[in-house]
């Protein structure tokens, strides 16, 4: 199947913070939720480093200023656009988005039709399939700190991926999304909603880049619900410009059984904040909660997690790891919250930073908050340079010092690669990976 | 307000001889105060305290200035717990005492004050292993002694309104400058209204081998005590200072809030000990800082039993070289009890080290949170802190939280945190109950064993008393 | 040709403690050198040292490799030149496979632009691998990382084949070996040997002279060389301890 939409007009100039929802092809009861947003957004103020969920960020120089809805990319630019969108060897189905227009939709294989996967451009879900949307569209509350931008996405989004296995179904390729940010100061909202019936088991696979070195806003949700017994595996590699701002905010729920591992390795972004809520509705379900950052330059990454027990006998495991060098921020402030009732919980929380420069600064908060007795929760967090003495035994051999520091911050971040089941997605990502650290 | 004279406890143990049982404590004499600045807080209350004490004109100021801070504040509840807003500060009484200087021989102290402290058990205690007390009965000390030998070794060790009038140039030096006024409300609050609490000064080199103690009572309904205390070590001295606080139990809630700065200078050791015990109807928020200059060593030992909230983190400005600051802290919060406790460790020096150690349990519906912050700003070298927090949970309907805060830059430096939440398994009391222990019994070992390795860091006295406390409280939280 | 050292002396940088004393030996090609002591006479400080280790401070003398001087080389440096540590104690390096790290090693050896041509090297490794009968599995293992004592020690002598040194230290290379695992890395390091290469090993007990012979035995006691010998100097050491040579060191 290919399928591209026609791109609509819209007025470049404007900025996104006065031009009013961006509504798109959308249908007409789409647009009343869009509206509502679109009010949302604009009665929020902007956050302030006193406000909890920013502490540590300088939200002086976090700025929407001056973006303006992205606008279609040329026909050359999109052929070179769907050349670059080199990602796994084998999938069940791509597709391609440029400033959230759909290049390209392609299915590989009989995997996902003959199963009765309904997989289809967010755009074509809101106009044929409204009760999906109303459901599990955006359907958690923004609790980390960014409602505000979480109501800018709703009322623009108008690009991303649907996909809604039914229940028993295996999809056994990944699928897989890209979205490209093309030109100065514009915004793309992409979006990726994903449902798991019943023992389903797939692996869904983002890519989120930039065409150029350019100033751009991306403002992405991701909507994960895993039902009863379901086992969803989902990665984000996120490579977006070194000017751009972003965005992405995560949030997944757990039912009984049900299992969900998420990673986001952040190559890009100036500026970068990414949230992400785990809630474990189910007893027996279980979240792992990957992250994997590469600092560099004067980037900052601002990373704020939640894990939720509701039900007993969930467990949740959470795994960051930052390298930072030159003059890099990183910020971590996790929390693991054990609602009444909720027994037998066992939550982890790690946060481990390697610094690697006199300049660079990581920040880490994990937090706990418990109201059951019977749980079994640790977290931790470490910071430190590199382990002299391993560098010592790489020089013993040979190696020189600037090449040890890469194969140990290599090591250190990959490790967290292990977790992930498929080892072809795996691979993968110590690829992106290896092309940042160099 | 209640005039109810209990009857002395029918059995004292010899090994207990600090007493800081809130039973012990809950007992209360009939006011008699011959200066009361009533009910409310304006400039017209701070003008009245500083006419009692017939304090310098720099003080006046310092405390009017403090008031506008204080009242520009606002509650800190955008993080800290909405409980803090029962607290009406226009219904507390924040000045009372009897117009005697704190005398210096025991037989000196008017009787009925005499009883309650006699009650807590001063001042044999003093006989028998303290250099040094000093006992604040509200908002005044009324008794006040350093042993001879170490007051000739040039050591201060008085109230600190004796001290900014006795010794103002060690006083100005360092008053306020560990903790600045605007530090926070109740810091602000503190330097408006302090009374009472100690002044100390060690001089270089001298080791003060036993400790100074202090003793903190509220007799006094919706009465709000706000000592201050300045403990300096110069050079290469050392010095242990233990506090113990109490109060009856009044219908309404009362507040404390003192403000306590240690400076330890070079090669200078200071260790704090506080036992806080307050009946659980007080709102205890304390703020305690130390600047620990070149190779100086800070150690609080910090273990909150009673009040209602206590707000308390300990800190320590590691501001020279190889400085070393370590928190031990222990926190039990029963029922209706929220211990809001952590530790602030500033790094500011080269290869300066802390450490934080924090223990809490949660029983009934008690609640214990801990908040840390640890910062290593960059081009610092062979800067480590660790931190370890364990909470116990007892009961289904405890809570427990922890919020660390860690910034480390630069290559040069490392930080270690970790934190548990566990509670006792039904096994091991299972064990414990088949070997013939009963539930309290076994639950009490259980929960011994879990901050046995803290409380051996107290002075032996203390470490006895925390135990039976311990057992105390555990007894009424099964069944 | 040789890896000869005059004069050493070399103190702990961060406390200012003296090790070594004025250590003089000269370890020539073809030949394999034994340095003998008891706990704490500065055996480990010397092959650090020689690494070019950085808690050590050299307060004085010289070590020549082949009649250059390595004190101011790095440790990556001294290594491309010829100088091989297997150590006592080797470090575990998480997420860095076996495989990637030699191979980086080989690779700093090739001038700039030039790579390392990866089916002769998995050949060369497998061979290596096999002679020292170690799993194909510890290719794709993180270094060092969950590897047992004589999987660890077995791993250095596998560096030492595939880098091909010409002077090689081994430190306490039998520590945490079983009799078994001995015999291999013994034949391991047995095999290297050849008129191209000079040895040192350093250990505390006799027991692996059995399999690795010596032709020269030193005693080191307290920063110095106190005592030259053949190897029946070894077995002089294991009968009668470290006791005597105390005791005429102290007279």
């Amino acid at each position: 199947m290919s399928n591209t939409l026609e791109p609509v007009a819209t007025q470049a100039t404007e900025s996104v913070f006065t031009a009013g929802p961006d509504f798109a092809s959308h249908p007409e009861a789409f647009r009343a939720s869009q509206s509502a947003a679109w009010e949302t957004f604009s009665s929020l103020p902007m956050p302030r480093r006193t406000d909890e969920t920013w502490r540590f960020t300088d939200t002086r120089k976090l700025s929407l200023d001056g973006f303006v809805r992205a606008e279609a990319v040329t026909d050359a630019e999109q052929a070179s656009l769907l050349l670059r969108s080199k990602g796994l060897g084998k999938t069940s189905g791509r597709m391609v988005f440029a400033n959230d227009r759909l290049l390209v939709c392609e299915m590989h294989g009989e995997d996902l039709r003959a199963k009765g996967v309904l997989w289809l451009p967010l755009e074509q879900a809101i106009a044929e399939h409204p009760e999906l949307i109303a459901r599990y569209f955006m359907q958690e509350k923004t609790v980390l700190g960014s409602a505000k931008f979480a109501a800018l996405h709703a009322s623009q989004v108008r690009a991303g991926m649907v996909l809604v296995v039914p229940k028993g179904v295996e999809i056994s390729l990944p699928v897989e999304t890209f979205h490209w940010l093309s030109g100065e100061n514009a915004s793309v909202f992409p979006h990726t909603l994903i449902v798991a019936g019943e023992n389903s088991k797939f692996t869904v696979v983002d890519h989120f880049a930039s065409a150029g070195e350019t100033t751009g806003l991306a403002i992405g949700v991701n909507d994960i619900v895993a039902g009863a017994g379901s086992k969803v595996t989902y990665v984000a590699i996120q490579d977006w410009s070194r000017s751009a701002t972003a965005f992405h905010l995560n949030a997944t729920t757990v039912a009984r059984d049900a299992s969900s591992l998420a990673l986001r390795l952040n190559l890009g972004g100036a500026f970068v904040r990414d949230e992400a809520v785990s809630r474990l509705r189910g007893p027996g379900g279980r979240s792992d909660m990957l992250s994997v950052t590469t600092a560099l330059g004067s980037q900052i990454f601002d990373q704020r997690t939640l894990q939720v027990h509701e039900a007993p006998n969930a467990a949740s495991d959470l795994l960051y790891k930052n390298a930072l060098n030159d003059t890099a921020r990183t910020v971590f402030t996790g929390l693991i919250r054990v609602d009444e009732g909720a027994h037998k919980t066992d939550a982890y929380q790690k946060v481990r930073n390697l610094v690697l420069s006199e300049e660079a600064e990581a920040n880490s908060a994990p937090g706990l908050e418990i109201e059951a007795d019977d749980v079994r929760c640790t977290h931790g967090a470490t910071s430190g340079a590199l382990d002299e003495d391993e560098i010592f035994y790489f020089q013993s051999r040979g190696i020189p010092r600037r090449v040890a520091q890469q194969l140990v911050t290599f090591g250190f971040l990959s490790e967290v690669f292990e977790r992930i089941p498929d080892a072809d997605l795996a691979a993968h990502l110590s690829d992106c990976l290896h092309g940042k650290l160099g | 307000m209640s005039t109810e004279l209990l009857e002395p406890p029918t059995s004292v143990s010899p090994a207990s001889q600090i007493e800081i049982d809130r039973s012990r404590g809950d007992f209360v004499y009939p006011e008699q105060h011959e200066f009361d600045a009533g009910t409310g807080l304006s400039h017209a209350t701070i003008d009245y305290i500083v006419d009692v004490k017939k304090e310098p004109d720099w003080i006046r100021e310092f405390r009017h200035k403090a008031l506008d801070t204080f009242l520009a504040k606002p509650m800190p509840t955008h993080w800290a717990s909405k409980d803090l807003e029962n607290i009406v500060f226009q219904n507390i009484r924040y000045y009372l005492a009897n117009a005697k200087r704190p005398t210096r021989s025991w037989e000196d102290v008017p009787d009925d004050v005499k009883k309650t402290f006699e009650r807590l058990g001063i001042p044999e205690q003093e006989r028998k292993f303290l250099a040094g007390v000093e006992a604040q009965f509200d908002s005044e000390a009324v008794y006040s002694n350093i042993k001879a030998a170490v007051a000739d070794q040039g050591v201060i060790f008085t109230g600190s309104t004796e001290g900014l009038i006795k010794h103002p140039e060690l006083f100005k030096k360092w008053f306020g400058k560990v903790i600045p006024t605007g530090d926070n409300k109740f810091s602000a609050l503190n330097s408006a209204v302090f009374s009472g609490g100690s002044f100390i000064y060690i001089p270089p080199g001298v080791k003060v081998r036993h400790p100074l103690q202090a003793y903190f009572r509220i007799n006094a309904e919706n009465f709000g005590q706000f000592e201050r205390t300045l403990i300096i070590a110069d050079e290469g001295s050392e010095v242990m200072y233990m506090e113990g606080c109490t109060a009856p139990k009044f219908e309404t809630a009362t507040l404390h809030s003192a403000v306590v700065e240690l400076v330890a200078m070079k090669g200078a050791k200071i260790q704090y000990v506080t036992v806080q015990n307050w009946s659980n109807n007080v709102f205890n928020l304390v703020t305690k800082r130390a600047i620990a200059h070149e190779e100086a060593e800070v150690k609080w030992i910090d273990c909150n039993i009673g009040s209602r909230l206590t707000m308390k983190y300990p800190g320590v400005v590691l501001k020279g070289r190889k400085a070393r600051g370590e928190v031990i802290s222990i926190a039990l919060a029963g029922d209706g009890q929220h211990q809001d406790t952590g530790a602030k460790m500033i790094h500011a020096a080269d290869e300066t080290t802390s450490n934080i150690v924090s223990k809490s349990i949660s029983l009934g519906s008690g609640r214990s949170t801990y908040r840390g912050l640890v910062h290593i700003p960059k081009h610092l070298k062979g800067c480590k802190n660790n931190t370890e927090c364990d909470a116990l949970l007892i009961n289904p309907t405890s809570r427990t939280d922890t919020y660390p805060a860690i910034t480390v830059r630069g290559t040069g430096n490392s930080s270690q945190h970790e934190a548990s939440v566990s509670q006792i398994s039904e096994e091991q009391i299972f064990y414990m109950m088949s070997r013939g222990l009963t539930e309290a019994q076994a639950m009490s070992l259980s929960v011994n064993g879990f901050v046995n390795d803290l409380v051996r860091q107290f002075p032996m006295e203390y470490s006895v008393e925390l135990k039976r406390l311990i057992d105390l409280e555990m007894e009424g939280s099964v069944g | 040709m040789s890896l000869e050292i005059r004069n050493l002396h070399a103190r702990i940088a961060s406390n200012g403690t003296e090790i070594l004393k004025g250590l003089d030996l000269v370890i020539e090609k073809g030949k394999v050198h034994a340095v003998m002591g008891p706990n704490g006479s500065g055996k480990s400080t010397l092959s650090k040292v020689i690494g070019g280790h950085p808690d050590y401070e050299i307060t004085e003398g010289d070590i020549l490799l082949d009649g250059t001087n390595i004190l101011g080389m790095e440790p990556d440096v001294r290594s491309r030149n010829g100088l091989f540590l297997a150590m006592q104690y080797p470090m575990e390096i998480p997420g860095v496979s076996n495989a990637n790290f030699i191979r980086a090693a080989l690779q700093a050896r090739l001038p700039e632009g030039e790579e390392l041509e990866a089916t002769d090297y998995y050949a060369n490794l497998y061979s290596k691998m096999d002679s020292l009968e170690m799993d194909r599995k510890f290719t794709a293992r993180s270094v060092n990382e969950g590897f047992s004592g004589g999987e660890k020690k077995r791993n250095e002598i596998l560096q030492m084949l595939m880098l091909a040194p010409k002077y090689c230290i081994l430190d306490e290379t039998d520590s945490g070996l079983d009799i078994d695992a001995l015999r291999i890395v013994a034949n391991g390091v047995n095999s290297y040997r050849s008129a191209e290469v000079g040895m040192l090993v350093i250990t505390h007990y006799q027991r692996l002279l059995d399999y690795i012979v010596p032709d020269i035995v030193h005693v080191l006691w307290n920063g110095q060389i106190v005592r030259h010998g053949g190897k029946e100097l070894a077995l002089e050491l294991e009968e009668r301890g470290y006791d005597f040579i105390k005791e005429e060191n102290a007279a």
